[in-house]
């Protein structure tokens, strides 16, 4: 309508307010679509009514033409990881409906490292998508590249190439790598070489424990009962007397685990008891306030406190370990900072069901250890 | 006019009450029509063979990891994948049936956990599709639904909503979808619950608390004496039917069943992994009651196929072959070389098909007094997840590797 009304008006007033008749909707538009990605950016869990907006949203956006690719990518900076997911569908369905018209665009998006790091891996994706060397190409230039992704990509390009990389590549990978996988391999790859790294001390793994147990759990009852460990920990009291465990009066021993992984192994300190719970406590001096993460590797039900406040719980017995495999965000402070572990043994009798260990470990946000002492 | 004929030969050979057994040309969810595992109207070759390409039509390599089966709707083969560091790019993938050619991807970030162990993966479930959307979980708790162009529809974090639900051995349990709800169970020792989704919109129509503990179980559609749908759900300390579109229970029996393979409705008859196999009748309101119940008939890991009153288990490597009326065993053929066996049985016509985990094929002659291994075949691709049959063609879907096996 706006078009016609354009074509059929030749005065130069008539032009003027035709641009205005066309500027105007188009704005609206742009503002609608600005709305209704803010929406998709905020969507709130388990919430049936953000859910329903999110799915008309996205259909609308989908079929709208004033849409850009690039305005819904740069939106999921700042979005929240279910967010996230709402825009990187839409933006796979615009993305496909125009895969070629863009990718001047694109290539700036993923060159600028400000933007989400999901989202310019998924831009690389696309980029590269069918095109190995182009892929390869790019990658060379990503190995200390701010998003995970294509810093993980960038590392296993390097350290697939060849199965005799030189000691100084192996260490560049090393530095450069955060997945535990890439660098326990290329630590096993330097040891070939006659280079040895502390594997413990790279990940950051906390080796030195005080152990306390064990205290009851039969039936696998008590992973919520606070014993006196846990309220005098609450408290802020000392922790260093004997506690009444499960059969009789129970005192802090202190363990080093020289394990390469950090594995604390209980079921051996413990004399493989069952049914039981053991408390650990470690200590971490730092020179100044740190925002950090504690990343927990447990075969065992277990919970953790940082410096007083409960960081991680999960109530699962026997499902797996891996380094990495619980993580949260923690706030360290100057000074002395205490980090308290319950970990809970069931009474399972299969033989896959004996192990009693964790590992745990602190690090930035991107899996790097922090300096710790 | 053929694909007429197989839908009138695929109804009324099998007699499924199944729901989703609308047209046989399509295999929309996990073990297909009816989750029978079986179309019996259609020949495959028994041939075949991944090096020379013998009878396969078409083969793609897809990157990252699967052991979950792809689906067929329409013209289209949809499968999932996840890929990237830890598997968290979760991908669904579309596939032209006649050609092999990638129609569209739509791809996701893994919100959930995606740990499991070496042999399995983020992308085990099989996805399901009611004809117009497609709906793809992981194990990651992450639950996508997109229209069948790939455009996203609604996403489902389940593992933001229900934080301790996950297991890092992996989940398997593939969704279903009837009466405009898809339906998921996710069974694990933190957050278990089945959840109802509407599946315009993403919303959730419905929630059940289940057992606090691991169950790889897969939801099973059945069609109720008074007509109305009903979704079975099984785990170790019970069988529940419930109503898809409010959830609520139909029946529940207090039985201890398999938390591996899944329940298959034939007919009015409910065949349950527990204790063995155990029957139960559909046939009138209220609870059922047990038909028979057979020990030497258990499936340890594959969901049991039943075809022309016959009903097969896999027992690791031995194919055990049963009266689905009275629970006898008929035969037993040990399954040589292969080493372990997790891809739920197919059968076409009177050839069951059977893939070990290493990417063998063996085709069972199922027609005699006796089960006779008749091929073996070798695809060169690990292969978990159960085989879809369309037509004369199956599609497999290997770890890394999408094959159509089709006469040339």
């Amino acid at each position: 309508m706006y078009v016609k009304l354009f074509l059929a008006r030749s005065s130069v007033k008539g032009a003027l307010l035709a641009s205005l008749v066309l500027a105007t909707p188009m704005a609206c538009l742009a503002d609608t679509n600005s709305e209704k990605l803010g929406m998709l950016r905020t969507i709130r869990p388990n919430n049936d009514t953000d859910v329903k907006a999110a799915s008309s949203a996205v259909k609308q956006l989908s079929e709208s033409s004033s849409i850009d690719l690039i305005d819904v990518l740069k939106s999921m900076k700042g979005a929240s990881p279910l967010g996230k997911n709402w825009l990187l569908g839409l933006a796979n369905t615009l993305h496909r409906k125009s895969p070629e018209t863009t990718k001047d665009a694109l290539r700036a998006f993923l060159t600028d490292a400000s933007q989400d790091p999901e989202a310019r891996y998924t831009v690389f994706r696309w980029l590269t998508d069918g095109d190995a060397e182009l892929k390869a190409k790019m990658l060379d230039g990503m190995l200390q590249d701010s998003s995970p992704e294509l810093r993980f990509e960038a590392v296993a390009k390097v350290l697939n190439s060849s199965e005799t990389l030189e000691t100084g590549v192996l260490q560049t990978l090393l530095e450069a790598s955060r997945h535990p996988e890439q660098i326990v391999a290329i630590i096993g790859r330097l040891g070939k070489q006659g280079v040895t790294v502390n594997q413990s001390e790279h990940f950051g793994f906390l080796d030195t424990w005080k152990l306390i147990g064990p205290f009851d759990n039969v039936g696998s009852r008590s992973f919520d009962k606070e014993y006196a460990v846990e309220t005098d920990y609450a408290d802020g009291k000392s922790l260093a007397g004997s506690y009444n465990g499960k059969s009789g009066a129970v005192q802090w021993v202190t363990e080093t685990t020289a394990d390469a992984e950090g594995v604390v192994d209980l079921a051996k300190v413990f004399n493989n008891e069952k049914g039981c719970i053991v408390y650990g406590v470690a200590t971490v001096e730092l020179p100044a306030d740190l925002d950090c993460e504690i990343r927990v590797g447990c075969i065992n039900a277990q919970k953790v406190w940082v410096n007083g406040k409960l960081v991680i719980a999960n109530e699962v017995y026997h499902t797996g370990m891996q380094i990495d495999q619980y993580a949260a965000p923690v706030k360290l402070r100057a000074g002395t900072n205490q980090i308290l572990i319950k970990v809970c043994q069931n009474e399972q009798k299969e033989a896959w069901a004996q192990r009693y260990v964790f590992q745990a470990r602190l690090c930035d946000s991107t899996g790097k250890a922090i300096a710790t002492k | 006019m053929r694909s007429l004929l197989y839908s009138f030969l695929a109804i009324s050979l099998s007699a499924p009450l199944g729901i989703g057994l609308c047209v046989a040309d399509d295999w929309k969810q996990f073990r297909g029509p009816g989750a029978l595992g079986a179309s019996a109207g259609s020949r495959l070759p028994e041939q075949f063979d991944g090096a020379s390409l013998k009878n396969v039509a078409w083969k793609t390599a897809i990157p990252g990891r699967s052991v979950g089966g792809a689906i067929v709707v329409g013209e289209q083969v949809i499968t999932t994948t996840g890929d990237g560091m830890d598997q968290r790019r979760i991908r669904l993938l579309s596939y032209d049936a006649k050609t092999g050619k990638q129609r569209w991807e739509q791809q996701l970030v893994a919100r959930g956990r995606p740990y499991c162990h070496p042999t399995s993966a983020n992308a085990a479930p099989t996805p399901a599709s009611d004809g117009e959307r497609v709906y793809a979980f992981f194990s990651s708790n992450d639950l996508a639904c997109v229209d069948l162009q790939g455009n996203l529809v609604w996403y489902r974090s389940l593992a933001t909503d229900f934080p301790k639900a996950g297991n890092d051995v992996g989940m398997s349990s593939s969704p279903v979808v009837a009466d405009g709800v898809v339906i998921v169970q996710v069974e694990c020792q933190g957050d278990s619950f089945a959840i109802g989704i509407n599946s315009t919109d993403g919303t959730t129509a419905w929630l059940i608390e289940r057992p606090r503990k691991a169950n790889w179980s897969s939801p099973t559609m059945v069609k109720m004496p008074s007509g109305k749908s009903g979704v079975i759900l099984q785990s170790s300390g019970d069988l529940v039917a419930v109503s898809p579109s409010d959830g609520k229970a139909m029946w529940k029996m207090e039985m201890g069943c398999s938390t591996t393979p899944s329940a298959v409705a034939d007919g009015n008859r409910l065949i349950v992994p527990s204790g063995g196999l155990t029957v139960l009748d559909l046939s009138s309101a209220g609870a059922p009651s047990q038909l028979w119940k057979e020990n030497k008939l258990n499936p340890n890991a594959c969901s049991p196929v039943v075809s022309s009153d016959k009903v097969y288990v896999v027992n690791r490597t031995v194919l055990v072959c049963g009266d689905a009326f009275t629970g006898k065993v008929l035969w037993q053929l040990r399954i040589p070389d292969a080493k372990q066996i997790w891809s739920s049985p197919v059968i076409a016509g009177n050839r069951l098909y059977l893939f070990s985990m290493e990417g063998a094929c063996f085709v069972v002659d199922i027609s005699g007094e006796e089960g006779k291994i008749v091929e073996t075949n070798q695809l060169g691709d690990e292969v978990l997840g159960s085989p879809a049959v369309v037509g004369n063609a199956m599609y497999v879907r290997g770890a890394t590797t999408l094959w159509k096996i089709a006469s040339e």
